[in-house]
């Protein structure tokens, strides 16, 4: 009885406050729209998920992650995109969407590499009149990441990524973006984090670059 | 204990039912389905996308007053308070189109705006520096643009049938005063300011915003660089000289320096020229740079530069070529920057500054010694921000103070001049959407001149609308006025000041990387400087003249791969009576074709960036005394060939080779005539030549930073 009472109760107060979603809730809403983030390739399914990430995170003031997921959606969208106008509205929305993150939370690695994800997708769009613009802002934005964290896996593979890219333009050695990216592998392996939500992405990035390098 | 369980379990009931379906459909002003907006309850996880048919729908077990929005990219937020009685409610909403800066469109006429990092923009900030034949120079690359005719042995930008002075530069809103280096008569000129400094160079060939007054024909508005990204160190080792700059980051702000010693004498005595140097120029520039970070958005910057240089040479007489003058000038000058911006709240933001130039030249010949000098302060406050969703507006107060002495000593006329100029203004512009596809700028300009003590008021006025999804048109008509020459102020200060009306029109269809541009103008001149009876001191402000053409620009670097090239053609039509012209006349610097053609092409096997600029100039009129008439002869056609060739052995390493005039044409830019005839009755001419058939300059830049992967290319 009493138990049935205290599930009643709980039901209850998800009830009367007004869906002020506690922890549990609020996570099973996040994976699932994480899932998503991580693995569709379809424009749609991904807008579908960034706005789902979007309510939650203005019902959840205190929450950077909806923000962090949601600008990953964006650049995900970017990726999938073809053409170069959309290409940077989808940008243009992540990066507005991880100055969101950032001031909920300061100086954080993670949220900083997303944001040397975007200057590098940028790059993309228009190589030769913006590789020079966005590529050095690109790599000294994952070096702040880096700097703020040295075990973000991320940050790693991210810079060893556009240093790849950097080399195979110029024809130079590529020797310094793959010791870079063995650097990344090992603290993907090595990697903890309390938060159960915090970012697990790039480890096939990593690999595949890995790959390129043999 | 039983009341408490039928409660919960009665509200447990009530809550299931309460389940309220919201369902609907979301579309624009037009009718247009939008898919992949946001609908949600506010403060709630609870909403859903619309689907590919703009419809959507989803449950909620909220009940009560609720907020209903609807947000998506471009438009207006939709807020609407919903009574949910857990029945369906079924909605139908129109988005309201939001005015945004990427879709809206824009003033296009006379503008030039290279941006990098603004996206549409048809000419970049870059290029300027990858232009060949330009040599880093701002002018030489905009000579490539529409509406700019060549004046090859000047180096200056001429725009629209207006001279060298009628365009003015400004760095961040404020005024530069002498932008170009000093150069031997009939010698090119270079800008004092180099590319690499800026992200943002708008060049306008007419119409431009009230906020830039005293210039007749032209703005050339510099943005300068905001914080610096990276702590590097740069050497280049020239050809004619070597540089190195320090740029030191820090979170906040960043500081740079740099020093260049330009020194041409070697060049001179290895490749043979038409001039007679007795000392080849030799100069020495300093610049230094300081940007700090005022809160959230402030920004301050300061910049300096400072420059020195020298050159004299012999000046040969036409009739005796062994009697010759010596010509020995030196100039210093100082240009001094700081600019502030800040935003006082989400849609307004202040900006303004100071700049001070100072410059001096001596120059010395065998008779006189002239020093001029010229002092010049500029303040300019601006408020601009968004007076409502529609309206966009721009308010700002200046004030240009110039001093300026002439003192000419010796033996042929001793005579000193001096004027103090001071000029308080005041403008305002708004823009006015009536939707992203149409705007209208309104805009006044009001000076006032101490020397004529007389307030002016100029306006402004331009529309723009969208033509499709590339396509747009503009039109912009305006007032502009500005001083005379110093020349002539120096003698009488209170002539008027020399007035031009702009009408253009344009239309511009850009598309993924390829942009088409078309552009016609009328340009009326008054109150220009007129000689009366051919007396140098008795000036009037009594001149007329007008330019009329139209101009062609073709930009594509999509459709080959590496390749990036851009076509421009202008005609110009256009005729004055001023100075000392006994009738209306095409000025001596106006030609009536010009045409140009730059590619840039990106060979991967050999790293490196090649470059090529053709130009064509038609002949310009010129006099000759021994043939009736006046301007009535024209030069020979101009036309040059230029190369460059970046290589990147390494990420830190550019090697830079440029030649002009590939081809050795012999370009002939005019005549000039002795001032007596010769024993045969006849005066004495000859032609004026480029120095020599070709430039060639070969650099090596380094740079030297902790990330390996940066090099100077932006700057070259």
């Amino acid at each position: 009885m009493k138990t049935s009472l205290i599930i009643l109760l709980l039901n209850l107060s998800g009830y009367s406050g007004a869906m002020r979603a506690n922890d549990d809730t609020y996570a099973e809403a996040m994976n699932k729209r994480i899932q998503t983030v991580y693995s569709s390739q379809s424009i749609p399914t991904l807008q579908d998920a960034v706005n789902s990430l979007e309510r939650i995170g203005l019902a959840e003031e205190t929450k950077w992650e909806p923000y962090y997921y949601a600008a990953f959606g964006y650049i995900m969208m970017a990726n999938q995109e073809r053409e170069s106008n959309k290409k940077d509205a989808y940008l243009d929305q992540a990066s507005a969407t991880i100055k969101k993150a950032a001031v909920i939370k300061v100086n954080d690695s993670e949220i900083t590499a997303l944001e040397g994800f975007v200057h590098m997708i940028r790059v993309t769009v228009d190589p030769a009149s913006r590789g020079q613009q966005y590529s050095g802002l690109a790599m000294q934005t994952f070096g702040r990441a880096i700097s703020l964290d040295p075990e973000n896996p991320r940050a790693l593979a991210l810079l060893a990524q556009m240093q790849y890219g950097t080399a195979q333009f110029l024809g130079s050695s590529t020797a310094e973006a793959c010791s870079t990216n063995e650097a990344a592998l090992q603290k993907f392996v090595a990697f903890k984090s309390e938060n159960p939500l915090a970012p697990r992405w790039g480890l096939s990035m990593a690999e595949g670059t890995r790959a390129k390098c043999k | 204990m039983k009341a408490l369980v039928a409660l919960v379990f009665t509200m447990f009931l009530v809550r299931s039912f309460a389940q309220t379906k919201i369902e609907g459909s979301v579309a624009d002003d037009d009718g247009n389905i939008i898919s992949g907006a946001n609908v949600f309850l506010a403060g709630t996880y609870d909403g859903a996308s619309t689907n590919e048919n703009g419809e959507f729908e989803f449950e909620t077990m909220e009940i009560g007053k609720k907020m209903l929005v609807i947000r998506f990219v471009g438009y207006k937020e939709f807020i609407r308070p919903m009574e949910l009685l857990g029945t369906t409610i079924a909605i139908a909403i129109n988005l309201d189109e939001e005015i945004n800066e990427l879709e809206a469109v824009v003033v296009a006429a006379g503008a030039f705006a290279a941006s990098d990092v603004s996206r549409r923009t048809v000419f970049r900030a870059v290029d300027i520096a990858t232009t060949a034949g330009a040599t880093a120079d701002i002018a030489g690359a905009l000579n490539t643009l529409p509406g700019t005719q060549k004046v090859a042995e000047s180096g200056r930008l001429f725009v629209r049938g207006g001279d060298g002075n009628e365009t003015r530069t400004f760095i961040d809103g404020l005024v530069v005063l002498d932008a170009y280096g000093p150069s031997a008569p009939n010698t090119p000129s270079r800008g004092r300011f180099l590319p690499f400094m800026f992200d943002g160079i708008s060049f306008s060939t007419g119409g431009y915003s009230a906020e830039y007054g005293q210039a007749l024909s032209s703005a050339l508005v510099l943005d300068s660089k905001d914080k610096a990204e990276l702590t590097r160190t740069d050497f280049g080792i020239l050809s004619v000289g070597g540089d190195a700059g320090h740029t030191h980051v820090w979170d906040k702000g960043s500081v740079a320096g740099k020093i260049q010693y330009t020194n041409l004498r070697p060049y001179v005595e290895l490749i043979n020229q038409e001039i007679d140097w007795d000392k080849a120029p030799v100069s020495i520039e300093g610049s230094g740079a300081f940007r700090h970070k005022v809160g959230r958005d402030g920004l301050f910057k300061f910049y300096g530069n400072f420059s020195r240089s020298n050159f004299s040479l012999h000046q040969h007489d036409i009739d005796d070529y062994n009697n010759s003058q010596l010509f020995d000038l030196t100039n210093s000058y100082q240009y001094i920057n700081g600019f502030y911006k800040n935003h006082i709240n989400d849609d307004w933001m202040v900006r303004g500054g100071v700049s001070y130039t100072g410059l001096a030249t001596v120059t010395r010949t065998n008779e006189n010694t002239i020093r001029e000098y010229q002092r010049g302060v500029h303040f300019k406050t601006v408020a601009e921000g968004s007076v409502s969703d529609n309206v966009e507006l721009k308010a700002g107060g200046e004030a240009t103070v110039r001093f300026y002495d002439k003192i000419i000593a010796g033996q042929v006329a001793p005579a000193a001049y001096s004027f103090e100029e001071v000029i308080p203004a005041a403008f305002v512009e708004a823009d006015m959407y009536v939707s992203n596809h149409f705007v209208v700028r309104i805009g006044g300009r009001a000076e006032f001149n101490n020397l004529i003590s007389r307030v002016s008021l100029d306006p402004r006025v331009s529309l723009a609308f969208k033509l499709g999804a590339q396509g747009q048109a503009s039109f912009a008509y305006g007032k502009f006025r500005q001083s005379p020459n110093d020349k002539f102020v120096m003698i009488r200060p209170e002539l008027e000041a020399e007035k031009a009306d702009h009408y253009i029109l344009n239309y511009q269809y850009a598309k993924a990387n390829r942009t088409f541009r078309v552009e016609a103008y009328y340009k009326g001149y008054h109150d220009l400087v007129k000689w009366i009876d051919h007396n140098f001191v008795d000036l009037r402000s009594s001149g007329s003249g007008h330019a009329k053409g139209i101009e062609l620009f073709w930009r594509d670097n999509a459709s080959i791969k590496h390749l990036d090239y851009w076509i421009s053609y202008s005609f110009l039509d256009t005729k004055r009576d001023y100075l000392d012209f006994p009738h209306e006349a095409a000025p001596a610097f106006a030609s009536k074709h010009n045409f140009s053609i730059v590619a840039k092409y990106f060979v991967r096997t050999i790293k490196s960036q090649l470059g090529f600029t053709y130009s064509f100039t038609s002949g310009r009129p010129y006099n000759n005394p021994n043939v009736e008439g006046f301007h009535v002869l024209t030069t020979p056609n101009y036309s040059d060939l230029s190369f460059n060739w970046s290589y990147l052995p390494s990420t830190s390493m550019i090697i830079y080779f440029s030649c002009t005039n590939l081809l050795g044409r012999d370009n002939v830019f005019g005549f000039e005539y002795s001032t007596v005839r010769s024993q045969n009755g006849e005066y004495n001419g000859r032609a004026i030549r480029q120095a020599a058939p070709r430039f060639l300059f070969l650099g090596i830049f380094i740079t030297l930073s902790k990330d390996k992967s940066v090099n100077q290319l932006p700057n070259l």
